[in-house]
């Protein structure tokens, strides 16, 4: 993909990771890097760097959205954030130090092995710890 | 200012989770809630919904830290994030909306599928 192809697939594409952001509760990064890589032809470093900046707006976009209709709580969140920027400033520099090939297959792996257990969780319907 | 205190202080679970899924954020990529989910549900006792919204608000002040640190290596490629965002953020509307009325075990299995499949698709290639 080239020149004008190119952004209107983005943005098409941003849409729907914005849908899986809002809805899941995640950047939308699970989305996006593959798409980075796979579609737009990104590096792995280059994708997850990218994905990052497109987390960014993306949480702050559903986190208002959440706010307004009273889910959860975003000062605990914010703060709960802080202590998690120093763990990721950690992991990007252990990225940047891996190579590509080896950073997607540990991507690949992780959310595979969380996929499956999630799915396997609301198949089953075992209860949440607090119940709803 | 020892309410001050009080009020800033995390249980240290928060605190374990928070660096966890910065770790995962920073090294892969995402957001960092395909982690601090899970923890916080199954570990801290948080309902899904709760835990995604904690998730999704942490990740702001996390994709921040992992930008700066990605971006003095020059691996962001601002155009393309600039052009998938602006979709991005009218998706994230429409997602949140849902959110707040979805069934959470019908949450747990749309997400858990849709993880497994970008697994193996990025597997595949690898």
């Amino acid at each position: 993909m080239n020149g004008p192809t190119l952004y209107v697939s983005l943005v098409a594409f941003g849409v729907l990771v914005g849908v899986a952001s809002g809805l899941l509760g995640v950047g939308g990064g699970t989305l996006a890097v593959p798409f980075l890589t796979l579609a737009v032809g990104l590096s792995q470093h280059a994708a997850e760097a990218t994905s990052l900046l497109v987390i960014l707006p993306t949480a702050i976009a559903g986190s208002l959205a959440l706010r307004r209709r009273g889910v959860g709580d975003l000062g605990l969140a914010l703060r709960f954030g802080v202590v998690g920027a120093v763990g990721s400033v950690l992991g990007a520099l252990l990225a940047l130090a891996l190579p590509g090939s080896t950073l997607r297959i540990v991507f690949a792996v992780f959310i595979g092995l969380v996929g499956l257990r999630l799915a396997r969780d609301g198949i089953r319907g075992e209860p949440d710890s607090l119940g709803s | 200012m020892c309410f001050a205190v009080r009020t800033f202080a995390l249980d240290p679970k928060l605190i374990a989770i928070g660096v966890a899924g910065g770790l995962l954020s920073g090294l892969l990529g995402v957001g960092g809630g395909v982690v601090m989910v899970p923890a916080l549900v199954l570990w801290a006792g948080y309902g899904q919904r709760n835990a995604h919204a904690i998730s999704l608000g942490a990740i702001i002040p996390i994709s921040i830290a992992g930008i700066a640190t990605y971006g003095v290596a020059g691996e962001v490629r601002y155009w393309d994030a600039l052009a998938l965002a602006a979709g991005a953020i009218v998706g994230a509307q429409i997602g949140a909306g849902v959110l707040a009325r979805i069934d959470e075990r019908l949450l747990k299995v749309v997400f858990g599928t849709f993880l497994v499949g970008v697994a193996a698709l990025l597997g595949a290639k690898a």
